[in-house]
C-alpha cells in the first residue's frame, strides 16, 4: 500500500479512513479494466486502481512499467497520454483495426471507463522509458535518414516534423523512440494497408519502401 | 486367493492403462474467449497449448473478465456480488476414426480364427460441456462435463477450482498467489510439459497402449481431490504445493447406500493424502520464453478390492514416488511459432501390498518415461508435432505379465519388461482457430518389452501402430 499511495501527498496530506478503506478495496480486487468506478470514487483511488490494473493485467503483455519485451505488444513507458487515451478509445470503441487490436484490446478495453482510461493514460506516461539494444549500424543510418529528411523521391515526409527530433513525440504524435522495430514495422504495414485506418499515417507511408519501413523502425527501437 | 489378488493388480493395471489410454482430451475453451473478449491466440498458440499470457491467466484464477456484470453493493460500499450477465459456456466435440496396423483378436473367438473389427469410428469420441472463467471476485474454475462413447454416459471430467489474487511489490515486482482445488495431478499446472496438458493432446481411445505408466500420468485422474496452494513471482518463478486424497467417482459404500465412505470394496483407495509439489522458472525474452521445472508426489494406495472380493483398507500399501523433470521453449513469431516440450518422470515403486499377495515379483521396482515433442505451427493454420515416447524399468513378470496358455496376448508382455518406445507424428489444419483437423500416427519400436513377438502370442510392437484421424471443434 505504501507504494500505491506515494506521490497522492500534494493533494491531501492525509488520507482519511475511508480512502484508506478504497484503496484497499481496489488493491484487494484482482478484477479486469472493467472495474465500474462509480461517480463518487475518489481520483486516488481510481489511479491506485489503474496502477494496478496496468501492473498486474496490462503489464502481463506490456510489462509492469511499460517496457514490454515481447515485441509483439508496443512499449508504453512515456508515451504521451493523450494518445495513450486516444488509441484505448479506438480500441474500446472497436474503430482500430489492426490484427493484434481485434484480437487482444477490442476485448481487453471494451469495459474502460473514461476515468480508468485517462488514469491507465496517466501511469504509463510517468513511466521511465528503457532503452534497446542497438541493432545493425548501417540500417540505422538509413533509418535516421528517412526519420530526419524523409524519402523526397517517393513523397514521404520526414517524420522528425511530427514526431519531434529525438522521436520522443510532440502535441498528440506518439513517441516512438524506444519502441519495439518489429511493432512499428506492423504498425507502418498497417497504415499502408489502411488495415489500420489513420488518414495521416496513410498518407505519409503509402509509397514508402518496405526496407525504409524496416530501417526507420531499426532506427527508432535504437532511440532512447 | 492368490490368483484373486494376482487378477485384481492385473485389473488395476489394466485399468491405468485404459485411463491412460482414454485420458480425457485437453482442452482450450472458448469459455474464455467468450470471457476476456480476446482471441485464442492471446492465450494459446494454438489450442491447447498455452502463452504466457495464457499461463498468467490460468495462475490468475480464469478470473480476467471483460462481461457486463450483475453487482450488488452494501451500503459500506462492499461489494456482494459480481455475477457476469452471461455465464462462459462452451461445447466441444471430437469426432475420429482409428486404424491399427494390425487387427487385435476378437475374444468372442478365442481359440478359433478371428479378430476384431480395424477401423474404428467414434462419434463422437468424445463430447464435453465446460464453464470456463470467472464465479466470483478472485474465484474462477474450468469445469468440464463429458461424454465419452467408452463409457457411454457424462461423467465428470477435469476440473479446477481457483482462487486467486495479485499484489504489487516493491520495484514493480508482482506476486501471483492462489489455491487450486482439482481433480488430476498437473491439471492445475501452466506449461505443456507436464502430463494433463501435455502431447499428445488427443489420443484414440480404441488403440492399444503399452502396460506400464506412472501414477502421475493420468491414473489418478477424476478419482482425486487435490488442494494446493501456489505463488508465481514476477510471473517467472512458480511454486506449488498440495495434497490429494481418493474422491472416487461412481462408487457406493453398501451400507450406507452412499457415495461414502470409501472401503474394501473399492480399489487403489489413497491412504491418507498424497502430497504434490511443483517448481518452475519461466525466462521470457523478445519472443521466446523457456522454462524448467520439477514435479512430483508420493502416493501411498491400499489395493482395496471390489463388492464380490472386498479387502479392507488397512495394511501394507503400494506406494508410488514420481519425481519429474520438465522444460518447455516457445518461439512465437507473427508468421512462425515453434515449441519444444519435454519431461522424463521417475517413478519408484514401493510394492509393499502387492509383494505380499504376489500380486508383484518384487518388493520394489522402477519406471521411467521420458517424452520430448517438438511443435511447429505456420500461421496457426498448418502444423505438426513430432514426439519421441520411452518406457523403461524393471523386469517384473506379475505387474507385465506373459500370455495364459492359448490367451488373446495384445497386452501381455512375454518379457515381464514394462519398455516401450517410438514415435508420434501428427499434422494439423485449423481452417478456424476453433476447428482442428488431425492426423496423427504412432509407431512402436518396443511395446511390452519387445519388437517381436512381444506378448509371447507372435504380436510385433508395430502391430500396434495407429492411425487415428479426428476433427477436433469447439464452439
Amino acid at each position: 500500500m505504501q507504494t500505491i499511495n506515494k506521490g497522492r501527498g500534494n493533494r491531501r496530506r492525509k488520507a482519511t479512513w475511508r480512502q484508506r478503506l478504497l484503496w484497499l478495496a481496489g488493491a484487494a480486487l484482482l478484477v479486469g479494466p472493467d472495474r465500474e468506478v462509480r461517480a463518487d470514487e475518489p481520483d486516488a483511488a481510481t489511479g491506485a486502481h489503474a496502477r494496478y490494473v496496468a501492473m498486474i493485467v496490462c503489464g502481463t503483455c506490456h510489462g509492469v512499467t511499460g517496457n514490454s519485451t515481447y515485441p509483439k505488444f508496443p512499449r508504453l513507458a512515456g508515451q504521451d497520454a493523450k494518445y495513450l487515451v486516444k488509441q484505448l478509445k479506438t480500441f474500446h470503441d472497436q474503430t482500430r483495426g489492426d490484427p493484434d487490436a481485434i484480437a487482444y484490446m477490442w476485448g481487453m478495453a471494451s469495459q474502460l471507463n473514461d476515468e480508468t482510461i485517462d488514469a491507465l493514460a496517466k501511469y504509463y506516461a510517468a513511466q521511465k522509458a528503457e532503452s534497446s539494444p542497438a541493432r545493425d549500424p548501417a540500417t540505422i543510418a538509413r533509418g535516421r535518414e528517412v526519420y530526419e529528411h524523409g524519402v523526397a523521391a517517393q513523397g514521404v515526409p520526414a517524420c522528425a516534423t511530427c514526431h519531434g527530433p529525438d522521436a520522443r513525440g510532440m502535441a498528440d504524435f506518439p513517441r516512438l523512440a524506444g519502441q519495439h522495430a518489429q511493432y512499428v514495422l506492423k504498425q507502418l504495414a498497417s497504415f499502408q494497408s489502411n488495415m489500420r485506418n489513420v488518414a495521416v499515417m496513410h498518407g505519409v507511408v503509402q509509397n514508402l519502401h518496405l526496407a525504409d519501413m524496416q530501417a526507420v523502425a531499426t532506427y527508432l527501437e535504437a532511440q532512447p | 486367493m492368490r490368483h484373486a489378488k494376482t487378477l485384481r493388480w492385473l485389473t488395476t493395471l489394466t485399468a491405468f492403462a485404459i485411463l491412460l489410454s482414454a485420458a480425457p482430451a485437453a482442452f482450450a475453451v472458448p469459455s474464455f474467449a467468450r470471457q476476456t473478449g480476446m482471441a485464442c491466440e492471446a492465450c494459446h498458440t494454438v489450442f491447447p497449448e498455452l502463452t504466457h499470457f495464457g499461463r498468467v491467466f490460468k495462475a490468475n484464477g480464469y478470473t480476467l473478465t471483460n462481461l457486463k456484470r450483475v453487482q450488488d453493493v452494501s451500503g459500506k460500499k462492499e461489494q456482494l456480488l459480481e455475477l457476469s450477465t452471461t455465464p462462459p459456456l462452451s461445447i466441444m466435440a471430437q469426432i475420429s476414426y482409428t486404424q491399427m496396423q494390425k487387427s487385435v483378436p476378437d475374444l468372442s473367438n478365442v481359440g478359433a480364427p478371428g479378430v476384431a473389427q480395424n477401423g474404428t469410428a467414434g462419434f463422437p469420441q468424445q463430447f464435453s460441456l465446460f464453464y470456463g472463467g470467472e464465479i466470483a471476485p478472485h474465484f474462477g474454475g474450468l469445469i468440464q462435463f463429458t461424454y465419452d462413447n467408452a463409457g457411454g454416459s457424462f461423467g465428470v471430467d477435469n476440473t479446477d477450482l481457483r482462487f486467486a489474487d495479485a499484489k504489487l511489490l516493491p520495484n514493480n515486482g508482482t506476486l501471483t498467489y492462489g489455491l487450486s482445488l482439482n481433480n488430476n495431478p498437473t491439471v492445475q499446472d501452466l506449461w505443456n510439459s507436464t502430463p494433463a496438458w501435455g502431447f499428445p493432446y488427443t489420443s484414440s481411445n480404441a488403440n492399444v497402449s503399452p502396460l506400464a505408466g506412472t501414477a502421475i500420468n493420468g491414473a489418478f485422474a477424476q478419482n482425486v481431490a487435490g488442494l494446493t496452494g501456489y505463488i508465481f513471482w514476477n510471473e517467472s518463478l512458480y511454486v506449488e504445493a498440495g495434497a490429494y486424497r481418493s474422491a472416487q467417482q461412481g462408487v457406493t459404500n453398501e451400507l450406507t447406500g452412499q457415495a461414502g465412505p470409501l472401503d474394501g470394496t473399492t480399489s487403489n483407495v489413497i491412504s491418507g493424502a498424497a502430497p504434490y509439489w511443483r517448481a518452475a522458472y519461466e525466462h521470457d525474452w523478445e519472443r521466446n520464453t523457456l522454462e524448467a521445472g520439477v514435479y512430483g508426489w508420493n502416493v501411498k494406495v491400499y489395493p482395496g478390492g471390489s463388492p464380490s472380493t472386498p479387502q479392507p483398507l488397512r495394511g501394507p500399501t503400494n506406494k508410488f514416488d514420481d519425481v519429474a523433470e520438465d522444460l518447455q521453449y516457445q518461439f512465437l513469431g507473427e508468421e512462425h511459432m515453434f515449441s519444444v516440450m519435454a519431461t522424463h518422470i521417475h517413478e519408484s515403486m514401493t510394492l509393499n501390498a502387492a509383494y505380499a499377495t504376489a500380486a508383484s515379483a518384487n518388493p520394489s521396482d522402477n519406471l521411467n518415461t521420458t517424452q520430448i515433442a517438438a511443435t511447429y505451427y505456420y500461421r496457426r493454420k498448418i502444423g505438426a508435432t513430432v514426439e519421441h515416447f520411452s518406457t523403461s524399468g524393471s523386469t517384473d513378470n506379475i505387474l507385465y505379465p506373459p500370455n495364459a496358455p492359448g490367451g488373446p496376448g495384445v497386452i501381455t508382455s512375454a518379457t515381464g519388461s514394462p519398455d516401450s518406445n517410438g514415435w508420434i507424428a501428427e499434422v494439423n489444419y485449423l481452417p478456424w482457430l476453433n476447428v482442428k483437423v488431425s492426423a496423427q500416427y504412432t509407431f512402436y519400436n518396443k511395446f511390452n518389452g519387445g519388437s517381436t513377438n512381444y506378448d509371447g502370442a507372435g504380436r510385433n510392437a508395430s502391430d500396434n501402430d495407429t492411425l487415428y484421424l479426428l476433427l477436433w471443434f469447439a464452439f
